[in-house]
């Protein structure tokens, strides 16, 4: 009753009939365990056409309380425009973002509810990070002293005063947390949050959304790479060319990690196409290489053997977990 | 509205740019008022006309009040502050109505103290020179809140265009070449039609009665006119378009 509801908008198909069961088919296949009535974030087939690019395609996921979603792909995949739909900055073309329900544009005082930061630079820089925090909590009437709690919460406090211009990038990042944190907020949507922190500021910034999440409440955090976020969140949401790749537990995708096998040879097309004959993908690397997935070191031996190519050299490896996201995101390049 | 009007009145006195016009506003008027009271020979000071043009110097203010506007939203387009701004505020509407509320009130302030300074240092310069008041009360008090109204008025029309433009140079390059070019050149060559722009409105306003202007009443009428069509534009366009 509800997916089909909230599924009216989504492409022009009828409640009810066959084609809408098909329609919401995959759809359900990705957010199996997340109830609509208590998702924190919604989205619904959501859309965004500029001119002939779509940037976002039919894009539907749904998040539970208390979780850290990583939302990731690469540059240019559709994350940034998805969290400007979700947070009512740019209107979908079609389809429709839920925050606690309703559309962040209807909420009554929404940054108590909602922290966001898009960017990690905006900011009037002859404005001190106070005053700035104070633009902000003055206009949802909260009182001054939250901005100097928030300056403390982001250890910035000390800079406070200063005018932005003289911040570095890590103290901007921390000013924008601090700005997101306000209104003590149930949800949190970070674009890119680590982008320009040293290690530390990166574990400072870990710590704080594990604290963060373990007081129940939800955070959305995006990034470009798996590596930045992989220690922090405990699910993902991986889209690509606008669509979505794979949303599942960091423990299933870690389980994704498999060995594969990196063989040399001189006749690479040739042991290529006697691998796949024999059912075992592969890909290319570098230096004429390439790599086989799901196998041994012993069945590709033996293959080249019987073909009778030469190798000159056979190696197990474990790929890491980027190199999943990396073969997870070229997947779906059509 | 309220509280998003006391956080634009905190962004425009959190930055140094305005005390930095406002510097620039009180120079530029005991310029010009320095040397329209000292260089203006006596028998071009013997007309009502003449007198309203001395003696309003202080309208010099409208540029700098407009110029608050602008900067009040170009410098959020300019500084990606537009994003958290809609954030807190996502009834884009309300936060265009603070801004223009927050201009407004600002331009009042430079009304006061650019026209006190103006009509103080002229007024003095003329007595000083044995010059004879030719402006009647009535005249006087029209002269004063018509130029403060018009001041005001900038201010709105300033953060409108800027609302629809949203670049900062250009907004600004394109006020100024509309305000000091195209509209002397329409006055001049058309001038039925150059009377209806804002800056001869605002002159029709002070009761400036040279040839082909508006009267002070219609002049009003036509600049609330303009500040009224250009928000409503401003507030279309703000809630249509997205933000990148």
């Amino acid at each position: 009753m509800l997916i089909g509801a909230g599924h009216r908008e989504a492409g022009g198909v009828e409640p009810g009939t066959d084609s809408a069961v098909t329609a919401r088919a995959p759809e359900r296949a990705f957010v199996p365990h997340v109830k609509r009535e208590t998702a924190v974030v919604v989205a619904e087939s959501l859309t965004k056409r500029f001119g002939q690019l779509t940037a976002v395609d039919n894009l539907s996921f749904a998040l539970n309380p208390g979780t850290i979603t990583g939302f990731l792909g690469p540059n240019g995949a559709g994350k940034t425009t998805t969290l400007r739909m979700l947070l009512g900055l740019a209107a979908p073309t079609s389809g429709r973002a839920l925050i606690f329900g309703t559309a962040y544009a209807q909420l009554e005082r929404p940054a108590v509810r909602v922290g966001a930061v898009l960017e990690a630079t905006d900011f009037h820089p002859g404005r001190s990070g106070r005053d700035h925090l104070r633009t902000l909590s003055r206009a949802v009437e909260l009182p001054d002293a939250r901005a100097d709690e928030a300056l403390r919460l982001v250890e910035l406090d000390s800079a406070a005063r200063r005018r932005v211009k003289g911040y570095s990038l890590g103290m901007r990042q921390r000013l924008g947390l601090a700005s997101a944190l306000l209104g003590d907020p149930e949800l949190l949507v970070l674009d890119e949050p680590a982008n320009g922190l040293d290690p530390e500021g990166v574990r400072w910034l870990r710590d704080f959304l594990r604290a963060f999440a373990a007081q129940g409440r939800t955070v959305l955090i995006s990034s470009h790479v798996l590596a930045e976020v992989a220690q922090t969140v405990d699910q993902v949401l991986i889209i690509n060319h606008g669509r979505l790749v794979t949303e599942s537990s960091l423990e299933q995708l870690t389980a994704r990690i498999g060995g594969s096998v990196r063989v040399r040879s001189p006749q690479l097309p040739q042991l290529a196409d006697a691998l796949r004959q024999a059912q075992i993908e592969t890909t290319p690397s570098n230096d004429h290489a390439l790599l086989a997935h799901g196998t041994t070191s012993e069945r590709v031996g033996d293959i080249a053997y019987t073909a009778g190519i030469p190798v000159h050299e056979l190696a197990t490896e474990s790929s890491s977990l980027e190199e999943v996201f990396l073969e997870l995101t070229s997947e779906t390049q059509s | 509205m309220i509280a998003q009007t006391k956080a634009e009145l905190l962004k425009i006195r959190s930055t140094r740019t305005t005390f930095g016009l406002v510097l620039g506003m009180i120079a530029l008027i005991l310029l010009f008022g320095l040397l329209a009271g000292l260089l203006t020979k006596t028998p071009n000071l013997l007309t009502k006309d003449d007198h309203r043009a001395v003696l309003g110097v202080g309208s010099i203010a409208g540029v700098f009040s407009a110029l608050v506007g602008v900067l009040l939203v170009t410098s959020e387009y300019r500084f990606g502050t537009i994003r958290p701004t809609f954030l807190f505020t996502p009834r884009r509407s309300r936060v265009i109505g603070a801004k223009l509320a927050a201009s407004m009130l600002v331009g009042v302030a430079f009304g006061i103290v650019g026209e006190g300074i103006g009509f103080g240092l002229v007024y003095l310069i003329l007595k000083g020179r044995g010059i004879p008041f030719a402006l009647t009360g009535g005249e006087l008090t029209l002269l004063l809140f018509g130029t403060l109204a018009g001041i005001v008025l900038w201010a709105a029309i300033g953060a409108g265009v800027a609302a629809i433009v949203r670049n900062q140079v250009g907004t600004i390059i394109g006020l100024l070449a509309w305000g000091f070019i195209v509209e002397n050149l329409l006055f001049a060559f058309v001038p039925s039609i150059g009377r209806l722009t804002p800056g001869e409105a605002q002159n029709a306003l002070t009761g400036l009665t040279t040839n082909h202007l508006l009267s002070p009443a219609a002049g009003g009428a036509t600049l609330i006119a303009w500040t009224a069509a250009l928000t409503l534009i401003a507030l279309a366009l703000t809630a249509r378009r997205d933000v990148n």
